[in-house]
């Protein structure tokens, strides 16, 4: 990663991390402004918020910046957190939306800088290389096409709330989709990386 | 894969699920908690001098306050007030003198009063200014009043009328 700090903890067989629970003392231990009780939210929820982040923005030090706003908005919000939703969907659209901004704020955006981030990311398993292919082809997508592919095909987002993230119709991101995911088999056929595909059902 | 809105009609796949998860780097949360202490000190810091600007601003204030209160100017009910006492001490005192002589010098306040009013009234004096002059006219009836009570005209009037 970028400061060589991070690692790769496990496969992309693990949950995102936004499906766990978060415990009642633990959300009301924070709501009274426990930083502690935030350090342990921070364990359980920080690396879903970092990878979905990085996943569309594709830079550490960026995706690091989400979490790092993300959490401070958290700090400073989580008294109006009603529990109507689950906290990790709340926490997932509160990254997202960061992301998405951060996106937009962006006017130039490397799309292929995966080869320089795995240069600098240790890698801890003994499948991660072949792991990294499927990564290597997300990053040759388009930023805002990386965005709508991981958000609806990994975070679980329907094209209405991907119409409502990104201000456009439904349509819209339907279109981004079938092309990134066409994109994306196209680039693994020609790159032989038959670890990243398989037959679709 | 789960495919959702109708996008599973690729042949082919690329697996998402075998993303990579990576951690972030251990020094991430640190700098999330000193950026938060950072603006929680900010925050206090500006409670404490906006405190400070409040209470200078309020004890301003309450000086001014202080200061003006025993100046303040009547209200204009006062005048008001003022000007109804007029009207019944100066029926009383037509009721006491009826075809009887005033005392010239009493008359004469009066007359110098009602012309001060009029001209206070003329150039659109304030109520502060007006009080007085309603008050020093209700003096110079009540002086009236109690000179005719005290020389027995009063007596020889309601003879009269009688």
């Amino acid at each position: 990663m970028a400061d060589g700090q991070a690692s790769l903890v496990n496969s992309g067989q693990a949950p995102s991390g936004f499906g766990q629970e978060l415990d009642r003392i633990t959300l009301e231990r924070a709501r009274r402004g426990d930083m502690a009780a935030y350090s342990a939210i921070y364990e359980r929820f920080g690396t879903a918020c970092y990878n979905l982040a990085l996943r569309v923005l594709g830079e550490p030090a960026a995706a690091e910046d989400i979490v790092q706003e993300v959490f401070l908005k958290l700090i400073g919000t989580l008294r109006g957190f009603r529990g109507d939703a689950p906290f990790g969907a709340w926490l997932k659209r509160m990254t997202a939306n960061a992301t998405i901004d951060a996106l937009r704020a962006q006017q130039r955006f490397g799309a292929d800088d995966a080869q320089t981030l795995f240069d600098a990311m240790p890698a801890t398993d003994a499948d991660a290389e072949s792991r990294t292919d499927t990564w290597t082809l997300l990053m040759r997508l388009p930023p805002r096409a990386r965005a709508v592919l991981i958000l609806h095909e990994v975070e679980g987002y329907t094209h209405k709330e991907l119409a409502d993230l990104f201000g456009q119709s439904e349509s819209y991101s339907k279109s981004i989709l079938a092309r990134a995911l066409k994109r994306l088999g196209d680039s693994a056929l020609n790159a032989g990386s038959r670890e990243a595909i398989h037959d679709a059902p | 894969m789960h495919h959702k809105d109708g996008s599973g009609e690729h042949a082919l796949r690329v697996d998402l699920g075998r993303l990579p998860v990576f951690a972030p780097p251990a020094t991430l949360w640190p700098r999330i908690a000193a950026a938060q202490a950072l603006r929680e000190r900010q925050a206090r810091q500006r409670r404490l001098a906006f405190g400070g600007i409040g209470g200078a601003v309020a004890a301003a204030l309450f000086g001014a306050a202080v200061l003006l209160l025993p100046q303040r100017a009547p209200a204009p009910q006062a005048v008001a007030d003022d000007q109804r006492e007029s009207r019944t001490l100066e029926s009383q005192w037509r009721q006491l003198a009826g075809s009887a002589s005033p005392s010239p010098g009493g008359l004469s306040r009066l007359r110098l009063i009602d012309a001060t009013l009029q001209s206070a009234y003329d150039r659109g004096a304030r109520a502060d200014e007006l009080a007085p002059l309603w008050r020093q006219r209700n003096e110079a009836l009540r002086g009236l009043i109690t000179q005719f009570q005290a020389s027995g005209a009063h007596e020889a009037s309601a003879i009269t009328r009688i």
